[in-house]
């Protein structure tokens, strides 16, 4: 080996950090144009939301929310805890975390399920983009849950460079999903405007 | 160090970015071949008025999927790919992609989704209605077959191979550039694919949530784009154009890259104004993206928003006219040898010119309301896509055979092949202007005698023959001269950039010894190589352990830390296996099976990630 042969800088990000980058990337790029088309829907009609279709609750969305943003402080300690190799602390914050997602996750299908039983998505455009939209956010949660589960099993053998890694990309992954988080909800809850 | 494994096995499990390169060229110049079919076909029916070789269902068909396909699985995995896989890792002195594994994943993604959108035309449920597949002719009350079905989940699921391609690229050129090699010194053919790379990026999304809208609305029954319940067919416009325009030049930048390094290699002088034209190439992808609605004039919206788009696509003058002015600088005060690649990049400078002096002429608003959907757009358009981006294309074909293969090809064919070719696409495009001047419309399967346009329309398919002669001899001089060429040396141009410090055809591990690079010309700085040499000789910096890559830092590129990386993996083709698996059945709405295909993806990821890459 002679990587000795190289003077060596301190290193930046690494590869997989870039690549979460890169995919937040086009994912905050999907979410704008949902977004968009959000609001290129509303203006185009005179009721928004239609008759038939009961305004967005607003005082568990923001619960909810507040619950959810909440996470990207125990992610990013875990993130801290792993570079100092403290292996318990990364995990308890991690579970920490995962209970805290698990439990917004639970009650946002809960919410999503009983919004469907008052009106359809086929009722109207505001009710697919309703649906599509705040689909499309849990879907993104529920993929951050996975990495979270994944990321433990891992770490249940102990740190390597490369779960640290992974560590760092999947904090930032929440990261990301929680401003998209606050972007939907936000547009959801403007249709109360 | 190392070998890629033999046989079949090895190459459906490699995850080397030259293998992974053919393998995109080999696929995508079969989608060039059915592409080039269906147009031809296209040309048939259309060579006299009132012909009955095709039908209007079918024409329908092959003029839909002779867009998609020359756009989604040519001329995009054919440069990004096939060009762009190639070349980018040699030319910044890297033993590959940033990420190999997700490489292969985006090869295979990518021919499942060209397998999936030909089993819709083969079973005669092709896309029909047309590349921007408006709605509500597309929606399911006017086209209730599985055709357009067929065209959302294909180009969604194309769509993830160019994405995975595109943020590959970013990261390569980011962080594994050879030391030495700061941001300035990036080779311009780097520039190009960094700014498409981009491009996708951020134009892809778009497309995606319009596919995803409409397939929900088709198979659903949501409203997104039915004005009766709340939605808006403009909607359809705006994703689509938003993502279509970026598109365009994501079609031809690549094109400029090539040409930027074709043109220093046969004047031996470096690109004039080289930090320009690094810019431009970044910039017009960066002002694509604010130009969208002016597909969109003839759709009643505003006049002061048609103005703001009018002035914002004028703008795009401004990046291209500093490149053409670049690149004919450049081989003005050069001393240029017109061999057969030059040739196809003067070809290329004509034929953007012209494409582009059109495309001035629709900044004019009343202008373009009166030619829109006629075949003025499309003699526009196929000078630019066809003339401005393949020609390159075939230029770099021919400019990077010896690197490829290590055997040269014959010159006089392939200047011969270029003058067939260049005529043949004169007259098959020039006549198009004027029969859209005379008031034809694009997209009609057939025409009266009596309208005045038969004798163009007939020199026009004359033309695509001839164009079709030229590309046969241009594949076959190639054919022959893999097989009977004479042996290429490392470096028979005396390019420019790295690729052509390393032998013909390069080795798996392409450099022993990470070049040390002090210019954007390194091939050209005799003492950096002589270094090179040395330290190889010495034993110096020679990484030989494994599949081993420097990372260096972002601007700067000097070296930051040096990880393993990735041999080859089963597992790419098998998440390609099931996700392919999910779309096909998606496209006959059996979402449970799709979401048993979702679940093995699932598993095949937990595989991926089983082993741990170390650093």
């Amino acid at each position: 080996m002679s990587a000795a042969d190289y003077a060596l800088a301190r290193p930046g990000p690494s590869k997989a950090w870039w690549g979460m980058a890169m995919f937040v990337a086009s994912e905050a790029a999907l979410f704008s144009m949902m977004i968009g088309s959000y609001f290129l829907l509303r203006f185009k009609n005179v009721h928004w939301p239609p008759h038939g279709i009961p305004e967005p609750k607003l005082v568990v969305p923001l619960v909810l929310l507040g619950v959810i943003l909440t996470t990207s402080a125990p992610m990013q300690l875990a993130v801290a805890a792993g570079r100092s190799g403290r292996l318990g602390r990364t995990r308890i914050l991690l579970v920490l975390a995962l209970v805290v997602q698990a439990g917004y996750f639970a009650m946002q299908v809960h919410e999503y399920a009983g919004d469907l039983s008052r009106f359809q998505p086929s009722q109207h455009a505001y009710a697919s983009i309703y649906y599509t939209l705040l689909g499309a956010d849990h879907a993104h949660v529920a993929v951050g849950l996975l990495f979270d589960l994944w990321l433990l099993a891992k770490l249940a053998r102990g740190f390597t460079g490369y779960r640290l890694r992974a560590l760092a990309a999947i904090a930032f992954y929440w990261h990301a999903v929680n401003v998209i988080t606050l972007a939907v909800t936000l547009t959801i809850l403007s249709a109360k405007l | 160090m190392w070998a890629e494994r033999p046989g079949v096995l090895g190459w459906l499990t490699t995850t080397d970015h030259k293998r992974i390169g053919l393998l995109y060229f080999w696929t995508t110049l079969v989608f060039f071949g059915a592409g080039g079919v269906e147009a031809l076909l296209l040309r048939a029916q259309l060579a006299e008025p009132n012909s009955t070789v095709l039908g209007p269902n079918t024409y329908d068909q092959l003029f839909s999927m002779h867009g998609l396909t020359m756009i989604f699985w040519f001329i995009i995995p054919m440069t990004t790919g096939a060009f762009g896989n190639y070349l980018i890792p040699l030319m910044i002195g890297a033993r590959d992609l940033a990420f190999p594994r997700l490489n292969a994943l985006s090869f295979w993604l990518f021919l499942g989704s060209g397998l999936l959108v030909y089993t819709g035309l083969f079973a005669g449920a092709g896309p029909n209605a047309g590349w921007f597949d408006y709605v509500p002719l597309a929606s399911r009350l006017y086209d209730p077959g599985r055709n357009i079905e067929f065209y959302a989940l294909g180009l969604l699921f194309n769509g993830m191979a160019s994405t995975i391609t595109a943020a590959n690229f970013i990261v390569t050129i980011f962080k594994l550039r050879a030391p030495g090699m700061s941001f300035n010194r990036i080779p311009l053919f780097c520039f190009a694919f960094l700014a498409a790379s981009f491009g996708l990026l951020f134009a892809l999304p778009s497309l995606s949530v319009d596919l995803i809208f409409l397939f929900l609305d088709r198979n659903l029954g949501m409203h997104f784009f039915d004005p009766a319940h709340g939605g808006s067919t403009l909607l359809w416009q705006h994703l689509f154009w938003f993502f279509g325009h970026p598109e365009v030049y994501i079609l031809i930048v690549p094109a400029f890259g090539i040409a930027t390094e074709i043109i220093p290699a046969f004047t031996q002088r470096k690109m004039i104004a080289f930090p320009l034209v690094a810019i431009a190439e970044l910039l017009v992808v960066f002002i694509g993206f604010g130009v969208w609605a002016h597909h969109m004039f003839s759709d009643g919206i505003p006049a002061v928003t048609l103005v703001f788009f009018a002035g914002a696509t004028a703008m795009v003058i401004i990046p291209s006219t500093i490149q053409v002015f670049a690149w004919t600088s450049t081989l003005f005060t050069g001393r240029p040898r017109f061999s057969t690649p030059l040739l196809f990049i003067v070809g290329f400078i004509l034929f953007f010119v012209i494409g582009g002096l059109t495309g001035v002429m629709f900044v004019a608003i009343p202008f373009d309301q009166q030619v829109t959907d006629t075949y003025f757009v499309v003699a526009h358009f196929h000078y630019i896509i066809f003339g401005a981006a393949v020609f390159p294309i075939f230029g770099g074909m021919y400019y990077w055979f010896p690197k490829v293969t290590g055997r040269m090809y014959f010159e006089r064919p392939g200047q011969i092949s270029f003058w067939i070719i260049f005529l043949g696409t004169n007259l098959l495009f020039f006549p198009m202007h004027i029969v859209g001047l005379l008031g034809m419309p694009r997209r009609v399967y057939t025409y009266p005698g009596a309208m005045g346009w038969t004798a163009y329309n007939l020199a026009e398919s004359i033309g695509g023959a001839i164009t079709l002669l030229g590309i046969l001899l241009l594949f076959g001089n190639l054919v022959v001269s893999y097989r009977r060429g004479p042996r290429a040396p490392a470096d028979p141009w005396h390019g420019p950039t790295l690729e052509w410090s390393i032998p013909s055809p390069p080795p798996e591990f392409n450099f022993a010894v990470t070049p040390h690079v002090s210019s954007a010309y390194p091939n050209w700085d005799d003492a950096d190589r002589e270094a090179d040499r040395r330290r190889l000789a010495e034993g110096v910096g020679v990484l030989d352990h494994g599949h081993e890559q420097v990372i260096t830092t972002l601007a700067d590129g000097e070296p930051a830390e040096i990880v393993r990386m990735p041999h080859s993996s089963p597992w790419p083709i098998l998440l390609a296996l099931a996700v392919s698996g999910a779309f096909a059945v998606l496209v006959i709405e059996k979402y449970g099976v799709a979401a048993v295909f979702g679940v093995l993806a699932l598993l095949t990821l937990v595989g991926w990630h089983w082993k741990e890459e170390e650093s």
